[in-house]
């Protein structure tokens, strides 16, 4: 649905994107993360035909939307500006994109639209009025009200708030998987990306640093940490300088009432056990933690930074 | 054309709705040209249809490019300062069609500003003027044919202008724009009638003069790309 070959854009001699190669499949949520000025957002202007790559090819769909006029039915947008006639109200906006987009009965999808984003009340307000999280939750109507099989969105939770956000997350999840419609979003959102995507991209420099399901991502190239929580009137630091003699734990710290151990080369969890147990100590709890996106996206990012 | 019809309206509402803009505008097209008609009123020699027929055809081109200007400013300048331009290149309609939508929906504000400077002007001169005045009835050609013409190229070269020059460009070129704009106009349309009055030579003059600028305008759109656009936004 959505492929990006050797992608390379410079502006002014700045090299933006180097050789940049992914795609997407329909039905996927995809996220695409990356740190200020890494060029997401470029990215997504070579996707959408706004900007002309150097090298390589940005299709949708198979075709370019920079010179495929047609081609740009299928898809829908949010970017950071939602795009409105500030001094037109909600309907006047939604049934102008209605009329470019050629909607078929535009007045029930417009109410449909305006009703699932809990604007319905609103909708014969200037949107010049409406709060940033209203017009937000707007721009996001107004990028499905043709019912697109590809949907762009920049940032798509900016300016929304906790409660906004978790309904544009049902919203998206349920495009999905209900409509089999393909998403490719551009957050810093971390939190949400996990919760949402199926897989990830993470950007840095201008080139892709990692790719793959969130689950992998997460579980690949990290060590693994054990927390263990000994019984109470245990003596923690007698437990933590323990622990930070084996030879299978490769780092200790204090954390949660417990010790958080990283276990290096062959050490697993379960010799971790036994070996405390071995020595008299009574655990209470022990689980195995798994990194965060967010400490996966840092790690990458940060030796991205180290290498440059 | 229904999609240059859906652009057109969006920004004709959207120009109508500009307080800001329609004072403005409106303060212009009554207190410039009825100031300068009663000033040509006092000072008329010869017959006054005909001193005040060419007053106003002059005038009125003038007018018709200004609230061009005036009315383009938001349609275009502002579209791409705020980003709102952005999702509207997204959609499935070429540049030129967003260029001449844009255009028409702007021009039709500018023009229906202009016609009432106008009618207000002619009012404010019979109703104050010593004499009975018959305005040549090529002024109704003028104003139905010439001024609409004037407005979408004065839209058209500034709109355009607007898309391709950088922010920083855009403020300081603008009023330029304007003032060349007038100024060429009126500079070769001295050299056809040097007397200043309304004759069939002045209007074909004006015509195609309008006609040229308009299709500058529409070729300088025709090569803009929406790379141009985006990366002159910052």
């Amino acid at each position: 649905m959505i492929r990006a070959e050797n992608l390379t854009k410079s502006f002014d001699g700045r090299n933006v994107l180097s050789d940049v190669s992914f795609s997407v499949e329909k039905g996927e949520i995809f996220g695409y993360l990356g740190p200020n000025g890494a060029g997401k957002t470029t990215t997504m202007n070579l996707f959408l035909g706004l900007l002309s790559p150097d090298t390589g090819r940005a299709l949708v769909n198979g075709s370019d939307l920079a010179t495929d006029d047609e081609a740009r039915r299928s898809v829908g947008v949010l970017l950071e500006n939602n795009g409105f006639a500030e001094r037109q109200t909600a309907v006047e906006n939604l049934r102008f994109y209605a009329d470019l987009y050629e909607v078929a009965d535009p007045g029930d999808r417009i109410e449909e639209l305006l009703v699932m984003t809990d604007l319905l009340e609103r909708k014969d307000d200037p949107v010049g009025t409406f709060s940033t999280g209203m017009k937000r939750k707007l721009g996001i109507a107004r990028a499905i009200l043709h019912t697109p099989d590809i949907l762009f969105l920049d940032e798509p939770s900016s300016g929304l708030d906790p409660d906004a956000q978790r309904m544009v997350r049902d919203l998206i999840l349920s495009l999905s998987a209900s409509g089999g419609m393909t998403v490719f979003i551009n957050s810093h959102h971390l939190d949400e990306v996990q919760r949402i995507c199926t897989r990830v991209a993470i950007l840095a420099g201008g080139r892709i640093r990692a790719e793959d399901s969130v689950a992998r991502l997460t579980a690949s190239g990290m060590e693994q940490t054990v927390l263990v929580v000994f019984e109470e009137g245990q003596a923690t630091d007698d437990a933590f300088l323990f622990l930070r003699s084996l030879p299978m734990v490769r780092a200790a710290e204090r954390e949660d009432g417990g010790v958080a151990c990283t276990l290096g080369g062959e050490g697993r969890a379960a010799d971790l056990i036994s070996a405390l147990v071995a020595a008299g100590y009574r655990i209470e709890e022990a689980k195995k933690r798994s990194a965060s996106l967010e400490e996966i996206y840092l790690r990458y990012v940060h030796s991205a930074e180290e290498a440059s | 054309m229904k999609l240059l019809l859906v652009i057109a309206r969006k920004e004709f509402l959207q120009a109508i709705r500009n307080k800001g803009v329609m004072v403005a505008a409106f303060i212009f097209a009554i207190w410039f040209p009825v100031f300068t008609t009663l000033g040509v009123l006092t000072g008329i020699s010869g017959d006054p249809g005909t001193a005040l027929g060419g007053h106003l055809a002059n005038l009125s081109v003038v007018l018709a490019i200004f609230m061009g200007y005036l009315f383009s400013s938001d349609a275009f300048f502002r579209e791409k300062k705020d980003g709102t331009i952005m999702t509207f290149l997204c959609a499935p309609v070429s540049l030129r069609q967003i260029w001449e939508g844009k255009v028409i929906g702007v021009s039709m504000a500018a023009y229906g500003m202009t016609i009432l400077s106008v009618l207000i002007t002619v009012a404010v001169a019979i109703l104050l003027s010593p004499v009975g005045i018959t305005l040549p009835l090529l002024l109704l050609v003028h104003v139905f044919v010439i001024l609409p013409i004037y407005a979408a190229a004065s839209a058209g070269v500034i709109g355009a202008a607007q898309l391709y020059l950088g922010m920083r460009e855009n403020q300081f070129l603008g009023m330029g724009f304007i003032f060349l704009f007038i100024f060429m106009v009126f500079g070769l349309q001295v050299l056809i009638s040097p007397e200043g009055g309304i004759t069939i030579l002045t209007e074909v003059f004006f015509g195609l003069m309008g006609i040229v600028l308009l299709l500058v305008g529409r070729r300088w759109a025709g090569r803009l790309s929406k790379e141009r656009i985006v990366r002159t936004i910052a």
